[in-house]
């Protein structure tokens, strides 16, 4: 700490070699802040199929290649239009006119990244559709994206998908005019890293030995008064705690009253009214009556039946369901193990992450130590029954993904996706959720309508307000009252079947690809349902979510 | 490059037929939802393609967007102003750019690439700021559509344009179209200067920036933030004398890694890095292409719309997070009656009779919903304190120790000015 150490110190970091960040860090920056290195590998491994190269098509991509996915498809057998000259920012103007629409798109693509190969196939998707090659082309990707794809040729499309659990998922959007959608189809997501607010568990009402020792041991009432303004909040609630235990019969307080007493206590070990350490305890002593052992949202993990697979789904070994994600539902099950076993500490593993808090350095040190060495300890405990039970599991995982599993245990997340449509044949629950969101479910009803109609006849011709009502009936039944929702998105895709318009292109641009980056990453949460988009109102909401 | 521009900027007949046929469905007819007032047909498009001028201020993640879908929806006379060069870090979102591109100014850069892209379309660049340009200037405009990160300047333009505002004149009323981002969160939102909530209504939505007490970083430092914060604010001006820190130069940024880390290692505090040290002391805010996309798509379809009344537009407020699904909330943000850009009212502060003008000037700093750094107080013709010059520092200074009571009479007006604050805030002081 002297001035002579001190500049030592600086002189000896200043002659260090420069730490500072290489090129492609350099390019990525503002997005490894979110998805840190594992994120952006798992991007530049992917390879995306983009059926269409409309506008909408383009922009989802555009927001793809600038993040650096690895590789992407074109599949387009279109002519650029003087339409799509005028809407699409991908093609060159008046010149792409005429020309193959994939191929003229593709170099204005490439140029976005240098990093991201991309190819323009020239074939109506129906081709490849047609032979076992071409549907395992299709297959081979680690995502499917189509935009305003032909309804029969989606469906087909959705079903070669969910045949199997390995394939690749589906992001299906249809827009027309200022209203859109997107659909995710997916069999089940898994998300160790979904970025959401969870606290994990400090250990307060259940600490482990060497926390409970220092809250034991440290003499309160006689250390010097800056030792004890600097006391950290855990150990003063797990002191708190100890004693309330003692005086309660081991039971943690439970009543709005008990609270309250509990809270007086601590604020009864102030030894002066300015020590902010003791009002930061105070003001924690919630994390004393909500410390679940498992949180009832990752205990429901754990009970979680199997998948119901296609039959020719591939199985995946061990003595797991069938699932795409075996390992995630190996470490899963281990938890679940690690939870119940005598050796281990009854709840979750606990994440070494320490929130800041009013104290001195050394005993922040110390208390942080405390904590990863605890964890190491329950990962390492952890491990020893992953390799028990899923020896291969055990082996091939790499160290980076067991700690982020471990870290984030109280907030993993499994999703459980639905075949694109199947929500539709259940009319029941469509005309309740009519009822409940009748703006989102009118416009996913007017938007299904619409691709009826225009499978009949692509230029729209057909599509009249009559016309669209009939179909919504045809899905919902004649009976069902439409609400005024329904009827204005009705009308309004009656003034716009086949606009694709700029903006509408580029929102979906965006809310497509961040979908697209969430399924790849498995960081952030992907929307599992309809989501559905107002471009009037300015409102997006989600239904059909099973 | 510039050849392309004149023949851009002279080419009405780049309009080959066909190229609106998608917006035209739109124009040519109205929806459910659209205003009666909808003149549907050649009207619209001529105002639109032919008469409307649009005013884009920042060219960065936003702008870039913000300009490609404004020429490809059909406005053809678009400005822009940006201060900024291109940096590396922009191109995993700034799509206009090359790394070519990296170093030479973002509005002209941008312009164009869009002029070269979007036939028929002008866009007028200014390499500046918009404080260099006055009222006449920003007359000139039907719309503006901001895409800044910074507070200052967007404080500094919604004064402008609520200022700007003559009753007499209702095409002084320029609709203000403001997005941001941060990761995969966002919002959009439209502004009626003087009609409706407008910029300053809502500046205490804004989160708090992060700020470690001084004694935390001298004394008790637990988190490489702490540390980072150390190199930057107590050993750069003490190492490094009068040299300005310039968080753009990696030699500064390198320093100041080696000086945090240095101090973590003495305290066994971990994770100092390059980039925390960056992130912290440039106050970096993640940004990706696809969130920037849908915010840049809203402001557009709000200017399109408002700019075509082909169909009613977004009243006043989207917000739109990604992180976990997709959940967006839509909402009418209310004016502010005491807001002292658009209300048109004085500020009540409530204060102890005890106060003296240094605590008040402390508290005023505090308030999330004035957010000034370093204010000067004044009252009727007379000087309270003064940040600057120093000669007037000094003079006012012996002020600091007063009390309020003493200088201003219960019911008095305080009127606060700061080189940060783009307009003149008026205290209304009640002693309690």
């Amino acid at each position: 700490m002297s001035t002579t150490g001190e500049s030592q110190d600086i002189e000896q970091a200043t002659s260090a070699v420069t730490d500072a960040p290489d090129n492609k860090t350099r390019r990525y920056d503002r997005q490894l802040r979110l998805w840190a290195a594992s994120g952006q590998s798992a991007l530049e491994s992917s390879r995306i199929l983009v059926l269409s190269s409309s506008a909408t098509a383009t922009a989802i991509l555009k927001n793809l290649v600038l993040p650096g996915i690895g590789h992407f498809t074109l599949l387009d057998s279109a002519i650029a239009t003087a339409a799509d000259a005028g809407n699409n920012f991908f093609l060159n103007a008046q010149e792409s006119i005429g020309k193959p629409r994939a191929k003229e798109a593709l170099p204005l693509l490439r140029e976005l990244n240098d990093s991201v190969d991309g190819e323009a196939v020239l074939t109506d998707v129906k081709e490849l559709l047609k032979t076992e090659e071409g549907r395992e082309t299709i297959r081979s990707f680690s995502l499917v994206i189509a935009h305003n794809l032909d309804k029969d040729v989606l469906d087909e499309l959705a079903g070669l998908l969910w045949a199997d659990l390995t394939n690749p998922p589906l992001i299906a959007v249809r827009s027309a005019g200022f209203l859109a959608e997107f659909y995710t189809q997916f069999h089940e997501h898994c998300v160790s890293q979904p970025h959401t607010d969870g606290t994990p568990s400090l250990r307060i009402t259940r600490p482990f030995p060497e926390l409970l020792q220092w809250a034991r041991e440290l003499d309160f009432d006689n250390v010097d008064p800056t030792t004890h303004a600097h006391i950290p909040f855990v150990v003063i609630l797990v002191r708190a705690v100890d004693e309330w235990r003692a005086k309660h019969d081991d039971r943690l307080p439970i009543t709005p009253a008990e609270k309250n007493d509990f809270k007086a206590q601590v604020r009864a070990m102030k030894r002066k009214l300015d020590e902010e350490n003791f009002d930061e305890a105070e003001a924690q002593a919630w994390r004393v009556w909500f410390e679940p052992a498992v949180p009832s949202e990752i205990a429901a993990l754990f009970t979680l039946p199997p998948l119901e697979a296609p039959a020719s789904s591939t199985k995946t070994g061990a003595d797991l369901p069938p699932s795409p994600n075996p390992a995630f539902h190996a470490l899963l099950r281990t938890l679940n193990t690690f939870v119940g076993s005598p050796g281990g500490p009854g709840c979750l593993p606990l994440s070494a992450a320490l929130p800041d808090m009013r104290t001195d350095t050394e005993s922040y040190v110390k208390l942080q130590n405390l904590y990863r060495d605890r964890a190491r300890k329950e990962k390492e405990h952890f491990t020893e029954l992953l390799t028990d039970i899923f020896p291969n599991v055990a082996q091939e995982i790499n160290e980076e993904e067991l700690d982020t599993f471990l870290k984030n245990s109280h907030q993993l997340r499994v999703l459980r996706g639905r075949k694109w449509g199947e929500w539709d044949k259940d009319k029941a629950a469509v005309v309740e959720s009519l009822q409940i969101s009748p703006r989102e479910t009118g416009t996913h009803l007017a938007l299904t309508a619409l691709s009826t109609l225009l499978s009949q006849t692509p230029d729209g011709s057909s599509v009249t307000v009559d016309a669209l009502r009939a179909e919504v009936h045809a899905l919902v039944g004649k009976d069902v009252e439409l609400p005024e929702e329904a009827e204005l998105a009705i009308g309004e895709l009656a003034r716009s079947p086949t606009a694709e318009l700029p903006n509408t292109a580029a929102f979906l641009g965006g809310m497509v690809a961040q979908e697209a980056i969430k399924m790849i990453t498995r960081q952030y949460v992907p929307v599992n349902g309809y989501c559905v988009v107002d471009l009037i109102d300015s409102t997006t909401g989600v239904v059909g979510t099973p | 490059m510039a050849a392309a521009a004149v023949m851009n900027g002279n080419a009405p007949s780049a309009d080959w037929p066909g190229r609106y046929y998608h917006v035209d469905q739109i124009l040519e007819k109205p929806g459910p939802r659209t205003d009666p007032s909808f003149l549907a047909g050649s009207g619209v498009k001529e105002f639109l393609r032919d008469k409307c001028k649009i005013l884009v201020i920042g060219a960065g993640g936003l702008g870039c967007e913000i300009l490609a879908n404004l020429a490809l929806s059909g406005f053809k006379d678009i400005h822009v102003i940006d201060m900024d060069t291109i940096d590396i870090s922009n191109l995993n979102r700034q799509f206009l750019f090359r790394p070519k591109d990296v170093g030479k100014p973002k509005a002209i850069v941008a312009a164009e690439f869009i002029m070269n892209r979007v036939p028929g379309v002008t866009v007028t660049p200014y390499y500046g700021k918009i404080q260099d340009k006055d009222d006449d200037y920003y007359m000139q405009f039907n719309l503006v559509i901001c895409g800044l990160d910074s507070v200052e300047a967007r404080r500094w333009i919604n004064a402008t344009l609520v200022n700007l505002v003559d009753p007499e004149k209702p095409e002084s009323l320029k609709p203000l179209i403001d997005g941001g981002t941060e990761g995969f969160k966002g919002q959009a939102r439209v502004i009626l200067p003087t009609m409706t909530s407008c910029y300053e209504c809502s500046l205490d939505m804004l989160n708090k920036p992060t700020a470690f007490p001084i004694c935390t970083i001298a004394n008790t430092p637990r988190l490489p933030e702490h540390c980072i914060e150390w190199a930057s604010v107590l050993e750069w001006p003490r190492v490094r004398g009068e040299q300005k820190l310039d968080t753009d130069n990696p030699e500064h940024i390198q320093w100041l890694y080696q000086i945090a880390s240095a101090r973590a290692k003495e305290f066994k505090i971990e994770g100092v890095t390059w980039s925390l040290t960056q992130g912290v002391v440039k106050n970096i805010i993640p940004a990706i292409a696809s969130t920037n996309a849908i915010i840049a798509a809203s402001c557009c379809n709000e200017a399109f719309k408002i700019a075509t009344s082909s169909a009613a537009y977004l009243n006043n407020y989207f917000m739109l997070i990604g992180t976990d699904g997709v959940y967006s909330y839509t909402f009418e943000h209310q004016q502010r009656e005491d807001c002292p850009v658009c209300g048109g009212e004085s500020l009540d502060i409530s204060i102890s009779r005890e106060w003296t003008v240094d605590r008040l000037i402390e508290i005023l700093i505090e308030r999330q919903d004035i957010q000034v750094k370093k204010p000067s107080l004044s009252s009727g013709g007379k000087q309270i304190y003064f940040q600057a010059p120093p000669q007037l520092e000094e003079a006012t200074r012996p002020n600091l120790e007063k009390k309020v009571s003493e200088l201003i009479e219960d019911g008095g007006e305080i009127t606060v000015t700061a080189t940060t604050l783009p307009f003149n805030l008026s205290l209304r002081v009640k002693y309690t």
